[in-house]
């Protein structure tokens, strides 16, 4: 008997969509719902599974050590490196945008713009496409508060309602790319344990079209 | 003390005892695999002008610097383009075809902290002047060879063809940076972000041929579906040379270790014709990679197909620490020690000793008892004194 595959679970949100598509699937997933202090956890007796940071499912993806994982398209976007991504479960969905002080035009004029965010790389794509030329400020917390304290001319963020984008007077100039959550794929793990993975793929992706219809 | 008087740079690193132990070994069983192939040795500078790489590798990835008349630089980042530089400038005599292998370092500037090294020992092999069948069957038999030999039992060699994707992108109508996004996303089996692109352009049957091209990889029946799928005469010609050539290494048993992967782009835009890669268990990313290159030479003013491959000889040397099989170097056989004024005799019984093969030591100090201490500290099972009579 050849090892259970390891799958990394962004913890939160993803995890807790994740899990409900794992129950869908008829698994037994008793073991991450009371996972207590662990973090690798077996998921009926061929899956494992580990609960990790958005940018910690890829690096463990990456390396090899998990075989697949679980983690939304900003953390895939800002991170980069070598996976396959393989699946858009439908979930966590939300969007890149560049969002500016209501009324301001953040592309008028010459003078060159800043931009704070919690994505440099992100935001640096996204202006490179555009042939801007921005100055970035990397934020950790609250990035709207960059442009209220007039740090910044605007700011690139995940979006979902809105809402708190308008309680700071902030609104969207313009979207930057759609985000969900999508499964990873370890690139030697894909060849070497192919026909698993590709089981567990599809497995997923039918428990995903469930869901949806 | 300074900081950085005890560490060395990110992405480097010192090797101690069993690590090159190990290195050495695996660098041997590679090489004399190589030699018994006919291959002969070439080794190249540690810089090159950065000209030599610009097209090819991001200039991001390399580390430049600056000659004594202020040109540009690097440090060796690929070890193939610098012999396809000096096969078409010092080997040109040659018959035909050449074959030349190496074993040194490539330098590549990661960013960030990945884990990644930025100093690689990669071993490799380029057989230049070669076209057709024969030549690219060598090639991957050689490779299968070369990472069984290394102890890699748990491999698989993915073969494709770059005719593939060329020929469906020729048969596209769109922009040539939709044509690099589609590279990457189909190289990464992207699904989802490929579909989104795709859907941009217009409908036609090599839209849908791309759709489907990153899921084209497993055993002989994906030529199969790819036969029916793929448009056009180019992709028909790259998958009947995959199935000739996926029928041979079956003839030579490879058939579990074998996979096609038409979805294979490779990064690297100087790839022709046949492409392939390595895994290995125990390895998060691929071990060796190579493929053809037929336009490459003719850059340097020699126009020679040619083919080729390298392999990661540091991922070899992890999965062999990783499994333990490795015994840090043995404490030599003897110590000699000698009372003063015999030093001389010493090392004469030393001299007779090695010449006979024993792995000895002379003691570097004047009193038995410290001499002693010091053979059980090194785990040195035999302590001789040579009084100087013979």
């Amino acid at each position: 008997m050849t090892k259970p595959i390891r799958m990394a679970l962004t913890k939160g949100r993803i995890e807790k969509s994740t899990v409900e598509l794992l129950d869908r699937m008829g698994l037994d997933t008793s073991a991450v719902k009371e996972k207590g202090r662990r973090l690798i956890l077996p998921v009926g007796d061929r899956l494992e599974v580990v609960l990790a940071k958005a940018a910690d499912v890829i690096t463990y993806v990456e390396h090899g050590v998990c075989d697949m994982g679980v983690v939304g398209k900003d953390t895939i976007a800002e991170s980069g490196g070598s996976y396959y991504e393989m699946l858009d479960l439908g979930f966590g969905k939300c969007r890149f945008a560049l969002a500016a002080p209501k009324g301001t035009d953040f592309f008028a004029g010459y003078q060159s713009r800043t931009v704070a965010t919690k994505y440099p790389n992100v935001a640096r794509a996204y202006f490179e496409r555009k042939g801007m030329n921005v100055r970035i400020i990397k934020i950790e917390g609250s990035v709207e508060l960059a442009p209220l304290l007039s740090l910044a001319d605007g700011i690139v963020d995940i979006v979902e309602t809105g809402t708190t984008l308008r309680e700071n007077g902030l609104e969207v100039v313009e979207d930057v790319m759609p985000v969900s959550s999508r499964v990873i794929v370890n690139m030697a793990s894909l060849k070497l344990r192919k026909q698993e993975i590709e089981q567990w793929i599809a497995r997923m992706e039918a428990a995903r079209e469930e869901q949806n219809g | 003390m300074k900081w950085n008087l005890r560490t060395t740079p990110e992405g480097t690193r010192d090797l101690l005892l069993e690590e090159c132990v190990v290195r050495r070994r695996v660098e041997r069983t590679l090489t004399e695999g190589f030699r018994l192939h006919g291959f002969s040795e070439v080794m190249t500078p540690g810089l090159e002008f950065y000209d030599l790489f610009a097209s090819v590798i991001d200039e991001r990835d390399m580390y430049k610097m600056s000659d004594n008349k202020g040109r540009l630089l690097v440090m060796r980042p690929d070890s193939t383009l610098p012999i396809a530089r000096l096969v078409s400038a010092r080997l040109q005599q040659a018959p035909l075809p050449v074959r030349l292998y190496y074993a040194q370092d490539v330098f590549h500037l990661n960013h960030g902290l990945y884990g990644r090294f930025d100093q690689v020992f990669q071993a490799g092999v380029e057989l230049i002047g070669a076209t057709g069948l024969r030549a690219d069957l060598e090639m991957v038999v050689l490779a299968a060879e070369s990472l069984l030999r290394a102890g890699a039992e748990d491999f698989r060699l993915e073969i494709g063809h770059i005719g593939v994707f060329n020929s469906l992108m020729e048969q596209l109508d769109c922009a040539p940076a939709d044509k690099e996004a589609l590279r990457d996303l189909i190289e990464s089996k992207s699904y989802a972000a490929l579909s989104d692109l795709l859907d941009t352009l217009p409908a036609g049957p090599a839209v849908e041929a791309i759709r489907r091209l990153p899921q084209l990889f497993g055993d002989a029946s994906v030529l199969d579906q790819a036969k029916v799928l793929l448009p056009g005469e180019t992709a028909a010609a790259a998958l009947s040379y995959l199935q000739s050539l996926y029928t041979l290494l079956c003839d030579m048993g490879f058939e579990k270790q074998i996979q096609i992967d038409l979805g294979m782009v490779h990064r690297n835009e100087y790839y022709t014709g046949v492409i392939f890669r390595g895994y290995v268990s125990g390895s998060g990313e691929a071990v060796l990679s190579g493929g053809r290159y037929d336009t490459l030479l003719a850059r340097f003013g020699s126009d020679l197909p040619a083919t080729g491959f390298g392999i990661n000889m540091d991922a070899l040397c992890r999965l062999h620490l990783q499994q333990g099989n490795v015994a840090p170097p043995a404490a030599p056989q003897k110590l000699l020690f000698a009372p003063a004024g015999k030093e001389a005799a010493m090392h004469r019984r030393a001299a007779e000793l090695r010449a006979a093969g024993v792995c000895c030591e002379c003691s570097v100090y004047d009193s038995l008892e410290r001499s002693r201490a010091y053979a059980a500290a090194k785990g040195i099972a035999e302590l001789e004194i040579v009084n100087g009579e013979e």
